[in-house]
């Protein structure tokens, strides 16, 4: 099964995490970090660390190959730059930058559905689809 | 060639320089003097992809990055110039690069290291690079961001921090 890791600045990304098990329910192998307090090395390492893990579900869903998405706030942040040095050139974790809850929420809807590459492609495309003016001008 | 700003930090470039000091500075050129990102690159390229588009950046060795400042062709730049560490700082300025004042804007804790304040987690060598900092005539202050909360570093709160190892 697919695992995520939702990487952000503060505690961003443990709130997006918690709202979505609030919504969907308790869902293994999503997992939320933040940078406060961390060098870029310590990131670095702590992201290869969650790559190289296999999520406890209590059963045998996840396995060591695997692929993973990561899931980052911001390009072009600390948080975005060690994600890249640490999996950026490993072609089984996809990256993707600009997380909000519609994609976690279609993540988790999706990721049992085939394959990787499309969904990928579709957790993208519902987070652009999330962004609107909803009033005012 | 002007440094407009010196900065320690060991997140290198991220949202704190390319957008929180290079909104207020605007800088001409981000220059980033480590000499590991330098050796590979594919380091420099993701470092490199962070810089808005209107910023040059250069990744050099340190001891390259001093001459890079003095080059004809950078002569009218104004200049960030960052290290991810005091040391490193302290080897540009013994080089010669022209600076007066150090910003230490973000060091983060690590094995050995103890808060000096709530951004600046230090270990003895740190204090010794800001010693010779200081030595060599720099004003160090820390200060992560523009705005936020600038704090002098000087001669006895370096002693003092030395007295916690």
């Amino acid at each position: 099964m697919i695992k995520a890791l939702v990487i952000t600045h503060g505690g961003i990304g443990q709130e997006l995490v918690r709202v979505t098990e609030m919504i969907l329910g308790p869902v293994p192998g999503l997992t939320a970090m933040s940078n406060s307090g961390k060098s870029a090395i310590d990131i670095t390492a702590r992201i290869k660390e969650w790559q190289a893990e296999i999520p406890d579900d209590g059963g045998d869903d996840f396995s060591a190959s695997d692929r993973k998405l990561i899931l980052l706030d911001d390009y072009g942040g600390s948080c975005a730059t060690s994600a890249q040095l640490a999996c950026g050139q490993d072609p089984d974790t996809a990256i993707i930058s600009g997380v909000n809850l519609a994609m976690l929420l279609g993540f988790v809807t999706w990721r049992d559905s085939g394959d990787f590459e499309e969904l990928v492609a579709k957790v993208v495309q519902k987070g652009r689809e999330a962004i609107l003016l909803v009033g005012g001008r | 060639m002007p440094v407009i700003l010196a900065r320690i930090d060991d997140r290198l470039i991220h949202g704190q320089v390319t957008v929180g000091w290079s909104e207020r500075l605007r800088p001409d050129r981000i220059l980033l003097a480590n000499n590991a990102i330098a050796a590979d690159p594919w380091q420099t390229r993701v470092y490199s992809s962070t810089v808005p588009p209107d910023i040059d950046v250069s990744i050099l060795p340190v001891s390259k990055a001093a001459a890079s400042l003095g080059e004809p062709e950078h002569q009218d730049e104004r200049v960030l110039l960052l290290t991810g560490s005091a040391e490193e700082m302290a080897e540009l300025v013994r080089i010669g690069v022209p600076i007066t004042e150090v910003n230490v804007g973000g060091l983060h804790f690590g094995p050995g290291k103890r808060e000096m304040l709530p951004f600046v987690y230090v270990d003895r060598q740190d204090l010794k690079a800001f010693t010779r900092l200081l030595e060599m005539g720099m004003t160090l202050s820390a200060q992560q961001v523009p705005g936020g909360r600038e704090y002098l570093l000087d001669e006895e709160q370096i002693r003092e921090m030395g007295e916690k190892f």
